[in-house]
């Protein structure tokens, strides 16, 4: 038994993939993730000269909320709230950075950019291919991101652009929400490769002693553990209605959490929260975990999990259903 | 409520008051700092390493490089005792208020 895997035609040594952020902004970084044992790293996402602001970084940008500090990242009701931005450098630098992965790893890179008009995106893009990144990550819905999250008008076009202009894989980032599945299947009759799902919520906390929103009086990127729940009904919806790759991330804090999502349908899974709090010795415990239960239930191949929940997930019509109080029952019976 | 508890007591929610003009780095309080190792790991910018402290009571403390520092905040979330501050650090080279 083994957790290599393929993943739009990538040779993985594990299913779990460090997502893009401040764990995968420099290339120590990825050889840590590669020791660790993860599957591939996203870097963290590049902007267009367009967005060079997201360049500048606040401070302080991450806070845990709900966090319980004497017992190490074990809550898993907290949430990180931050004031998350891009990659620091240029896009010359960027270009550099995933040169420099490339060279000093093995692990498959997926560089991940954000724009503006369609061809930006693929100028982008097309960058990121020619200096070898294995794939490409279209951050379309980071909660960050300054303008528009408009899907249909800002968006389709420029995986359409994308898509046809490299030849690497192109994943597509989703935001949490009702549209999930419907722009899943958009992404993919654009071109995309493989879904992401999904990015953390936009939200925002307030301070009750000054009155002012917490950080820096902006809206933040807000996740954590107990995102995992929506995300996976996001991932089983999308993996009924798209036939390309999923890669689930939201709130993976342990082995049960990405089988869990293979289960729905994913066919990997990204991690980022989990080696904030819990050191890049997480990558390890998860895929121990993992291997473990494919073991237990005498699987070869963690990909011959993938969607096995979704045979057992029951249309409302057809959930056996008995009546509630009888009609005749107490409801409307007053007690003196 | 959000902000400073018995419970949840981390970062300020808030900036620190001179965030405006200059960029905010962490600090260790030596003295408050129990050597316990948890915020190197947590740091991503490799800001943070444990250094021997001959004289105090846990014979080690941790330290910030100034110059690596962002100020993101995430030592101070590690630390079980409080033992950081936030203080006026150098002017980054790229990115910071100036360049724009």
């Amino acid at each position: 038994m083994s957790l290599r895997t393929s993943f739009l035609g990538l040779d993985l040594q594990s299913p779990v993939i460090v997502a893009s952020g401040p764990a995968s902004h420099d290339v120590n970084q990825v050889r840590t993730a590669e020791e660790q044992g993860a599957g591939a790293v996203v870097l963290k996402t590049a902007c267009s000269d367009r967005y060079a602001e997201m360049r500048s970084w606040p401070r302080p940008r991450y806070k845990l909320l709900d966090w319980d500090r004497q017992i190490r990242g074990r809550s898993k009701a907290f949430s990180l709230y931050s004031y998350e931005q891009g990659y620091s450098g240029t896009l010359g630098d960027y270009w550099e950075f995933i040169r420099a992965c490339k060279s000093r790893t093995s692990l498959p890179v997926i560089g991940s950019i954000f724009a503006g008009p369609p061809g930006e995106w693929e100028d982008l893009a097309g960058h990121v291919e020619s200096n070898g990144a294995d794939a490409v990550e279209l951050d379309i819905s980071s909660p960050h991101r300054p303008g528009s999250l408009a899907f249909e008008s800002t968006f389709v076009a420029a995986i359409r652009a994308v898509a046809r202009g490299v030849k690497i894989p192109v994943l597509v980032k989703l935001a949490p929400g009702p549209d999930v599945p419907d722009q899943c299947v958009a992404a993919e009759q654009a071109g995309a490769s493989a879904l992401t799902l999904c990015n953390r919520l936009r939200g925002i906390d307030v301070d009750c002693e000054s009155q002012r929103p917490i950080l820096h009086g902006s809206y933040g990127g807000i996740g954590g553990p107990w995102a995992k729940y929506y995300t996976m009904r996001h991932v089983a919806e999308a993996a009924q209605r798209i036939s390309v790759p999923i890669s689930a991330t939201g709130g993976v804090m342990t082995g049960e959490d990405a089988v869990k999502y293979i289960l729905l349908g994913a066919s990997t899974v990204q991690v980022l929260s989990v080696i904030l709090v819990n050191g890049w010795e997480s990558i390890g415990r998860i895929n121990d975990s993992v291997l473990s239960y494919c073991d237990r239930k005498q699987v070869h191949a963690v990909r011959e999990l993938c969607g096995r929940a979704l045979e057992h997930l029951t249309p409302p019509g057809e959930i056996t259903r008995w009546s509630g109080e009888p009609i005749d029952g107490p409801r409307n019976d007053w007690k003196e | 409520m959000t902000g400073k508890s018995d419970k949840y007591p981390g970062l300020s929610p808030l900036p620190p008051p001179f965030a405006g003009e200059d960029p905010p780095i962490a600090e260790v309080i030596v003295e408050k700092c129990i050597g316990c190792d948890r915020c190197p790991p947590l740091c991503f910018f490799d800001s943070l390493f444990m250094e021997e402290a001959p004289g105090h009571p846990f014979g080690r403390v941790a330290l910030v490089v100034p110059g690596k520092c962002t100020g993101c905040g995430l030592c101070f979330e590690a630390c079980p005792v409080d033992a950081f501050r936030w203080v006026p650090g150098p002017r980054p080279a790229r990115g910071g208020r100036e360049d724009r």
